[in-house]
């Protein structure tokens, strides 16, 4: 079954949605990226390509597509570029992108098939907040229900899901595409998720950084970038 | 992960162990909260900060303030790397359920290394019942296990009283308690639970001062069969004819227990031992709870020596509220700091009046002794025996039968005029003179006459 809330099955109509609602504040933007209130605010009016809504009160409000759009900019400015090249370069990116693709879900679909309601619940926070779409799968068979419905770009499978199922859900996945899989596990079952197919794995309780690092490791890049790259 | 507390880790088998839930337990005022903000300000980093949630028992600025009087407490860190929030609100408004939704959101947003939930216990009293409560500690054990975390669990528990199910729960549990024998107070840290680790089994003395919590682990060695370098090497009492009835003095690294009535000259016997060997270039330390340095100072330039020689070190502790395992600990750091080689300890009686059980009291000494041994290190403990005259006993405390060598001093009457005496009751390893022999202390210090031979009308 898919997990209700945030994550249930109608989730992917909503957060094709919420991918463009403004719901991070600046606060939350900062401590997400790292980069500091004040350039964000120099590079809204600088260069006026990422616009966050306002709530009633006047507070900006990000966009997941906004996070992922900033975060594109920061790793083009840590890799040398300055604000306003990367900027230049989001904007080519976002149009041509808009242009092949006018009506579809521009987000980088992740299936998290994980065992533990309470690590599905902070795995699929942390993914949105860097602008990634979530599907949450509690048992094996609803992990293979999404598959044939939907292409992720990548699969998180908790090794124990469904009593152990995940090296076969490991194997299954890599069967029908060579999409990228990312084991998790309390065990330290290393060998046996690189074995059945895996590219990486983590052993639980994990840093969410480290998660999140291996996921974008394992994409080859931040969301947008590779959105941009698929795109062009 | 380290509490920053070199000795609180020993106790802990080396540290805790990350990512685990600790419930920290104990009475008001034993010091939950120092040592918790210890592991905070030592582990918390920007990246991975540590997180201190208040509930319902203190309020937050009170804790602060006190908090900011302890030196590990950094007050640029706090926003950063160490974030404090109050639960209390959430608790009195929302209940558990409450407290769990703001937990969730601060382990999203904050992405914490560390939680610290101060009081816990106080929590319980919002649950409609056990089953309630034990919901409540599911859903949160389950949230703070799934990510890296290391919790710490806060509450004024009883340490007989941990049948509840938060006990059942955490990974580890540490009591911090204080002890009460008549009128002194100890604070005595306790193991009680400790998953998948070593650690020190037992009670432990723990002081507080501005450093925080500072323990000092029960010494009591376990037998040691690593080999060391045994020496054959002798060393002067620095009374000749001492040595004469010693077989050439005592062999380095042994241990010497030197008893008599008070008065008998006991201190100066371990002091003759000290400057003897100061001038030899081996520096001496005189551990005492009798005199304090300007008193000891005093009978020395009674003999023509100083504590101003070189190679000689004073530690001194006033008896009053003495911890015996931190004056060990103290003892073996001043051996350490100042290389000495030979040790006096003044004297056993007043070691055995920090109220410390007897049985405790020889694991302790024995403790010493091997590590002070194992270093080459001599050691000389006086004992005061309640006799004036006519000794029947050594020690009390079996302290005898862990020296190598016992010297006894005794007062005799003799014809009315009260004389002194020195024998050597047992020298392990060697042969000794067993003769009972006339002393005298004059400003030379001990001057042995011949063996004593009672005037027929004594």
């Amino acid at each position: 079954m898919h997990q209700e809330g945030p994550s249930a099955a109608t989730a992917d109509a909503r957060a094709s949605e919420s991918s463009q609602a403004g719901v991070y504040s600046m606060g939350a933007v900062v401590r997400m990226l790292g980069i500091p209130a004040a350039t964000l605010r120099t590079w809204e009016e600088r260069y006026a390509i990422v616009l966050p809504q306002r709530s009633t009160g006047g507070h900006r409000l990000y966009s997941r597509d906004q996070i992922a759009q900033l975060s594109f900019v920061r790793d083009q400015v840590d890799l040398g570029a300055s604000p306003g090249d990367a900027f230049r370069l989001l904007d080519a990116r976002m149009s041509d992108y808009a242009r092949r693709n006018p009506d579809r879900d521009v987000s980088v679909l992740i299936i998290l098939a994980e065992r533990d309601v309470h690590a599905a619940e902070f795995s699929e926070y942390f993914l949105r907040t860097e602008g990634y779409d979530c599907l949450v799968a509690l048992d094996a068979q609803t992990v293979m229900e999404s598959l044939a419905e939907r292409t992720p770009s990548l699969v998180v499978v908790d090794l124990l899901i469904s009593g152990g199922a995940g090296l076969d859900l490991c194997r299954e996945v890599k069967r029908r595409a060579p999409t990228p899989v990312l084991a998790i596990s309390a065990l330290s079952s290393q060998d046996d998720a690189l074995d059945s197919g895996a590219d990486a794995f983590l052993q639980r309780p994990y840093e969410p950084i480290r998660f999140i690092s291996t996921v974008k490791d394992l994409l080859g890049a931040s969301a947008y970038l590779r959105r941009g790259t698929a795109a062009s | 992960m380290s509490s920053g507390s070199a000795r609180v880790d020993q106790v802990l088998g080396g540290g805790l162990i990350a990512n685990g839930i600790n419930l920290v337990i104990g009475s008001p005022g034993c010091g939950k909260t120092i040592l918790c903000e210890q592991y905070v300000f030592h582990n918390a980093a920007v990246e991975r900060p540590a997180l201190y949630l208040s509930t319902v028992s203190e309020p937050l600025d009170k804790m602060l303030r006190y908090g900011e009087s302890l030196d590990y407490f950094d007050t640029s860190a706090i926003g950063s790397r160490v974030i404090y929030e109050d639960l209390g609100r959430h608790l009195n408004d929302g209940g558990l359920p409450a407290v769990l939704e703001r937990v969730t959101t601060l382990l999203r947003e904050r992405r914490p290394g560390i939680v610290v939930i101060d009081s816990f216990k106080a929590l319980r009293d919002y649950a409609d019942d056990v089953a309630d409560f034990r919901r409540f500690l599911y859903e949160l054990a389950g949230r703070l296990t799934v990510l890296a975390v290391t919790s710490f669990w806060v509450g004024e528990y009883e340490r007989d009283a941990v049948d509840g199910p938060e006990f059942a729960v955490a990974d580890a549990i540490l009591a911090l308690t204080v002890e009460r024998t008549a009128e002194r107070e100890t604070r005595v840290m306790q193991v009680l639970k400790f998953r998948g680790s070593n650690f020190l089994s037992g009670k432990h003395a723990y002081r507080i001062s501005s450093k925080g919590v500072e323990a000092f682990p029960r010494l009591a060695d376990e037998l040691d069969a690593t080999a060391y370098e045994s020496s054959s090497v002798r060393i002067s009492s620095g009374v000749a004819p001492l040595d004469a009835m010693l077989s050439d003095g005592y062999i380095q690294g042994a241990s010497t227990l030197v008893a008599g009535p008070s008065g008998s000259g006991k201190t100066l016997l371990g002091l003759h031992f000290l400057m003897n060997g100061a001038r030899l270039d081996e520096p001496g330390l005189i551990a005492t709870l009798q005199e304090n340095p300007i008193q000891l100072e005093r009978i020395l330039n009674g003999y023509g020596w100083s504590l101003g020689e070189p190679g000689i070190g004073v530690m001194y502790r006033t008896p009053v509220d003495l911890y015996l395992d931190e004056w060990m600990y103290n003892l073996l750091d001043e051996i350490e700091r100042t290389g000495a080689k030979r040790v006096v300890i003044d004297s056993l009686g007043d070691l055995r009046a920090s109220g410390i059980e007897e049985l405790r009291f020889r694991e302790c000494i024995y403790s010493l002794l091997q590590r002070c041994v194992r270093k080459g290190v001599s050691v000389m403990m006086t004992q005061e025996v309640p006799e004036l005259f006519g000794t029947t006993r050594l020690s009390e405390y079996g302290i005898s039968h862990l020296s190598d060598n016992v010297v006894l001093l005794q007062f005799i009457l003799d014809d009315s005029r009260l004389k002194r005496a020195i024998s050597v009751i047992k020298t392990r390893g060697s042969a000794h003179d067993s003769h009972l022999r006339q002393f005298d202390i004059t400003g030379e210090g001990f001057v042995l006459g011949e063996a004593f031979i009672p005037s027929p009308t004594a």
